[in-house]
Parts: structure tokens; C-alpha cells; sequence
């Protein structure tokens, strides 16, 4: 098998440790522990966790916007952690971000056609107005806006012209942190097909990052499921979805609402988290082709 | 604009504070034009004139002469171009260094941030007319040194306030999609963050312009100032005390003038922090 576009191994993100100037060392928290996934051109993969299960981190460190603290990241076959900005900016070209909250992710006193041109500029490439109206085009938007302020705009505008600006440079990897989490549910609908169209039309691969289940089952190929900074269990959507193995990936399944008022409800699965933190010896283990699952 | 100033017009102090400021700049402004008498050539037989009324209409000296009979009026007007200008480039000179060293602090942190954060607590342990008069006594008193002088008792404000701001405005989530585009630092700095802060610059410059002009004041009351016979109101001060008890006009006119033009960029200064503060703004 060829060489998947991003490849993430034993990677590790910490944060507190020895740095307060005062007093003794701090506490060291592992965001993300040494955890490892692949994303393969255009495939979609969704990272699945609670809050403070170190999905965000998880993005952040694979674009590296922070430092590892150990692992590797290699995207296109190039080792990209420890890089320095310069050595990583034309990596960057290739890899973006989507935010999960659209009313931070644009700058307040930028026009957004400027911000959208903003990755085009510091490429140094062709930031033409005709080019910036295609990429409103392209993300359902009347190029007509471009000289508006962002607090124009509405919830689903403002995510659109931050997916316009992340697909700019025509990039093979969009890291998209909960980009719907913060939207109407009417609106979300909208933007998981942006984003499929998106990835119909220019081949772009995703990682998915959500807290629940229910919308990665439209959009991803595989799913991996994050708690207390471990991946738990990693999958195709379809073993998933009908064959969970670890307790808390069924208790995110039992959380998504049945829309069918006739079927009985599920279960609740009482998963306490605190109880089940994943002790540090356990291991991945393949127990069907694709479908690994961490062994207490 | 027009919303500016619909708010503006519901503050009675802040719009007060707006009609003395813009009535001393086009005073300092039109200064030339206003047929006054020079302000630096006096006449020995007019000195000492107290104010001539001719009931409601101001006669030759209005505000009355001064002990070389230079007239107190033009001598005020005239001095408020220099105080003015004075306060005005000290005030900008100070708000470009301590914005961007705030700006640079805060984003860059680590090391410059600890440097450049100790430096403002060292000089603000300093007394700041001791450090004014220090430098003005070691250089000599000219426009040039009184300008720098206030603005390096001035950057320490900005950057504290503005390295504030920084220090919130980088953990948002448009200066990491500018980190994730590859955008360089100055590019973030310059482009992202700058024009996020220049509203807290703003009203700090409003609060640092109203400091300087007593501070100037000081100085020129000091002899460190502006020199003669160019006027200032510092020195008209300085040089009227002593005939304080035969003639009050020679020291209470350019008083007043300090008095008013801080006191209306105070209310305005404080206005505007209110107007821009979208706490206090939504609660009205």
C-alpha cells in the first residue's frame, strides 16, 4: 500500500511540567498520548471525543501550530515536527484549518475578501479580485460581500468564508475542528455538504474533529475515538456503527437521538469516564481488518 | 461617524469635554489669523495693564499685560500652539514605541516579553519628573528633548495595556488560521493584531494627552521647557508668581487655559474609553 497523505505515530502533546518559576514542578497533563492515525488522499477521518479528550490538541499538533512534545507527523512523505517556520511554510500551503467557532475565527477589522486573499498574499501568489470572487462562488457566497466587515455576516456566512479562505491555496488536508458544533442545526446540514462538495471537487482529505457521532456517519470514511488524550478505538464508519467494541465508543452511540419516536429508546450505557481512564500499558489491538480497539 | 457623534451628544460631559478641545485647537490652530498683538514684543509703558473692559466689549487687553506688557491673551493663544504641538507629537511618539514594543511583548512573549516587561517596571519605579529633568539637564532644554523626554515617560502606559490585549487577542482563533496559513510574525503582528488594539491605544492616548500638557506645563514652570521668549504656558506661570498679589491676571489666565484644555481632554478622554468599552456601551 502506497503511502498514506498524513501519517501520525506515537505522537505526544503535554502541557504544565516543570516551568512555573515559583515553587515545585506542576502537574504534567498529557493533552495527547501517544496516539497514532492515518488519513489517506480525499478519505475523511473522523476524531470522536468529549470535551477535554485532546481532539483539538490533536489537530493543532498535526498542524503544527504546536510543538510535539514526542512522535512523528509525516505528511507527503516529508517528517514535518520540529521544522522551522521557514523550512514549514510551503508544507503549509498544503494543510489548513477550519475553526469550531466562526465568530472568533475572523478578524474583526479585516474586510473578508482581504482575509480571504490573506493566504494567496503571503504565498505570493496572484490575489486578483476576480480569483477571491471565485472562491465566494465556490463556497455558495455573493462575491459582492468581499468588502463587507465580518459582523455582517451570520453563523453559516462567516464559517463559509473561513472554508473559502482554507481552500485559497488549494490545499490536500483540512484539519476541520468542530466547524458545525457551533451552528443552527439547520445550518449544519448546509456546510457538511459544502464540505462534501468541496471534497468531490478538489480531492481533499479532512479530519473530521467532533464530540458526538451523528454527523461523522454522513462524512467519514474511518472514525477514531478519543478519551483522555488515548484513541480508543479506530474503524471503518460501517464496524463502527455496527460492531463497537469499547464501552465508550457504545455510550457515544446510545447518545445520538433516535429520530424514529415508534423504536424504543436505547439503553443508556452508564460510561463514567473518570473510572476508565485508560490505564498507560494498554495497547492497540487489530481484532478485524481496519478495526483496532484498545485492550484494558 | 454620525452615530459618534449621536453618543457623543447624549454625554454632557464627554461633549463638553469635546467643545474645550476643539476650541483650544482651533484656537492654537488659527492663531495667526485672529489679528492678536505679538505675542513676543512688549511695550514698558503698557506693562502691568490689568484687563480693560469697555462693559461688555474687550478692550485693547482684554486678559491684561504682563510685567514686560506683553499681552496675556495673544501670549496664551500663541503659547497654546506650543503646548499643543508639544503634547501632541509626545503623545504620538509615545503611543507608536509603546504600542509596538506592547504588541511585540505580548505575541512574542517568552524572554523579550520578560525583558521588556521588567525595563517598564525599573522606570516606573523612578520618579517621572526626576527622570524628565535628568534627561532635559543632560541634553539641554530644546523642543526636541522636551518631546522625547515626555514620550519616554509616556511608552511604559501603552505597552503595559497594550501587551494585555495581546496576550488575548493571540489565543484567537483568526491569529492561529494566520499561524496555519504560514503567515510570518510580523504579518500577524501588523495585520491581525495592530488593528485590534488601536482602539485601548486610542483612549490611552487621550488620557497620556491630558498628563503631558501638565507635565509640559511643569517643565516650562521649571525652565526646562520651551525658551523665551516664546510663549508657554508653564513659563507665563513661572514668570507672573511673583507679582501674584498686584497682578492675579499675570498667573490665573494661563492657569486657566492648563486647567481647562486638561480638564476637557479628561472628560473626553474619559467619554471615549466608555464608548468603546462594549460593556458600558450595551448597557446604554
Amino acid at each position: 500500500m502506497a503511502e498514506p497523505l498524513l501519517e501520525v505515530r506515537n505522537l505526544i502533546r503535554t502541557y504544565g511540567g516543570n516551568r512555573s518559576l515559583l515553587g515545585g514542578a506542576r502537574p504534567v497533563l498529557h493533552a495527547v498520548n501517544d496516539i497514532s492515525f492515518h488519513v489517506a488522499a480525499g478519505e475523511t477521518l473522523g476524531l470522536v471525543g468529549e470535551s477535554g479528550s485532546g481532539k483539538s490538541t490533536a489537530g493543532r499538533v498535526t498542524l503544527q501550530l504546536e510543538p510535539a512534545d514526542g512522535g512523528s507527523v509525516r505528511f507527503a512523505g516529508q517528517e514535518i515536527t520540529g521544522l522551522s517556520p521557514r523550512q514549514l511554510k510551503p508544507v503549509r500551503r498544503q494543510m489548513q484549518m477550519i475553526f469550531q467557532d466562526p465568530y472568533a475565527a475572523l478578524n474583526p477589522r479585516m474586510r473578508v475578501g482581504s482575509f480571504v486573499a490573506e493566504p494567496l498574499v503571503v504565498h505570493g501568489e496572484d490575489a486578483h479580485k476576480d480569483r477571491i470572487a471565485d472562491l465566494f462562488r465556490i463556497v455558495g457566497l455573493d462575491p459582492a460581500f468581499m468588502t463587507r466587515y465580518p459582523h455582517e455576516f451570520s453563523g453559516g456566512q462567516r464559517q463559509r468564508i473561513c472554508i473559502a479562505r482554507a481552500i485559497a491555496l488549494k490545499p490536500s488536508f483540512i484539519v476541520a475542528d468542530e466547524p458545525i458544533t457551533a451552528l443552527d442545526v439547520s445550518i449544519q446540514a448546509q456546510i457538511v455538504n459544502l464540505f462534501q462538495d468541496l471534497q468531490d471537487q478538489l480531492g481533499l482529505a479532512y479530519l473530521f474533529i467532533a464530540h458526538d457521532l451523528s454527523m461523522v456517519r454522513y462524512l467519514c470514511q474511518r472514525v477514531a475515538v478519543m478519551l483522555r488524550g488515548r484513541i480508543v478505538e479506530t474503524a471503518s464508519v460501517e464496524q463502527i456503527f455496527s460492531n463497537p467494541q469499547h464501552p465508550y465508543t457504545r455510550s457515544l452511540l446510545d447518545a445520538i437521538p433516535v429520530p424514529d419516536p415508534d423504536r424504543p429508546r436505547r439503553k443508556r450505557l452508564a460510561f463514567d469516564v473518570a473510572s476508565n481512564i485508560p490505564p498507560r500499558e494498554a495497547v492497540m489491538a487489530e481484532i478485524a481488518p481496519g478495526h483496532f480497539v484498545l485492550q484494558p | 461617524m454620525r452615530q459618534f457623534f449621536s453618543e457623543l451628544s447624549r454625554s454632557k460631559a464627554g461633549l463638553a469635554g469635546f467643545i474645550l478641545l476643539v476650541l483650544f485647537v482651533a484656537l492654537a490652530v488659527l492663531a495667526p489669523w485672529l489679528g492678536l498683538e505679538d505675542p513676543t514684543r512688549g511695550s514698558l509703558r503698557a506693562r502691568m495693564t490689568a484687563p480693560t473692559w469697555d462693559g461688555f466689549w474687550p478692550g485693547a487687553h482684554p486678559l491684561g499685560t504682563d510685567e514686560v506688557g506683553r499681552d496675556i491673551l495673544s501670549r496664551i493663544v500663541h503659547g497654546s500652539r506650543t503646548t499643543l504641538a508639544v503634547a501632541g507629537a509626545a503623545v504620538v511618539a509615545g503611543g507608536i514605541v509603546g504600542t509596538f514594543l506592547g504588541i511585540l511583548a505580548g505575541y512574542a512573549g517568552g524572554l523579550t516579553d520578560r525583558i521588556l516587561m521588567r525595563l517598564v517596571d525599573i522606570q516606573l519605579a523612578i520618579p517621572l519628573m526626576m527622570l524628565a529633568l535628568l534627561v532635559v539637564a543632560a541634553l539641554g532644554p530644546s523642543i526636541q528633548n522636551v518631546i522625547m523626554v515626555l514620550a519616554l515617560t509616556s511608552w511604559i502606559r501603552y505597552a503595559r495595556i497594550i501587551r494585555g490585549q495581546v496576550l488575548s487577542l493571540r489565543e484567537r482563533e483568526f491569529v492561529q488560521s494566520a499561524r496555519a496559513i504560514g503567515a510570518s510574525g510580523w504579518r500577524i503582528m501588523l495585520r491581525h493584531i495592530l488593528p485590534n488594539v488601536m482602539t485601548p491605544a486610542l483612549v490611552v492616548a487621550t488620557l497620556e494627552l491630558a498628563r503631558i500638557i501638565v507635565m509640559d506645563a511643569a517643565l516650562s514652570f521649571l525652565g526646562l521647557g520651551v525658551q523665551p521668549p516664546n510663549p508657554s504656558w508653564g513659563r507665563m506661570l513661572a514668570d507672573g508668581r511673583v507679582y501674584i498679589s498686584t497682578a492675579w491676571w499675570s498667573v490665573t489666565f494661563p492657569g486657566l487655559a492648563i486647567m481647562l484644555t486638561v480638564l476637557g481632554v479628561n472628560l473626553f478622554g474619559d467619554w471615549l474609553r466608555d464608548y468603546f468599552d462594549p460593556k458600558t456601551r450595551s448597557a446604554r
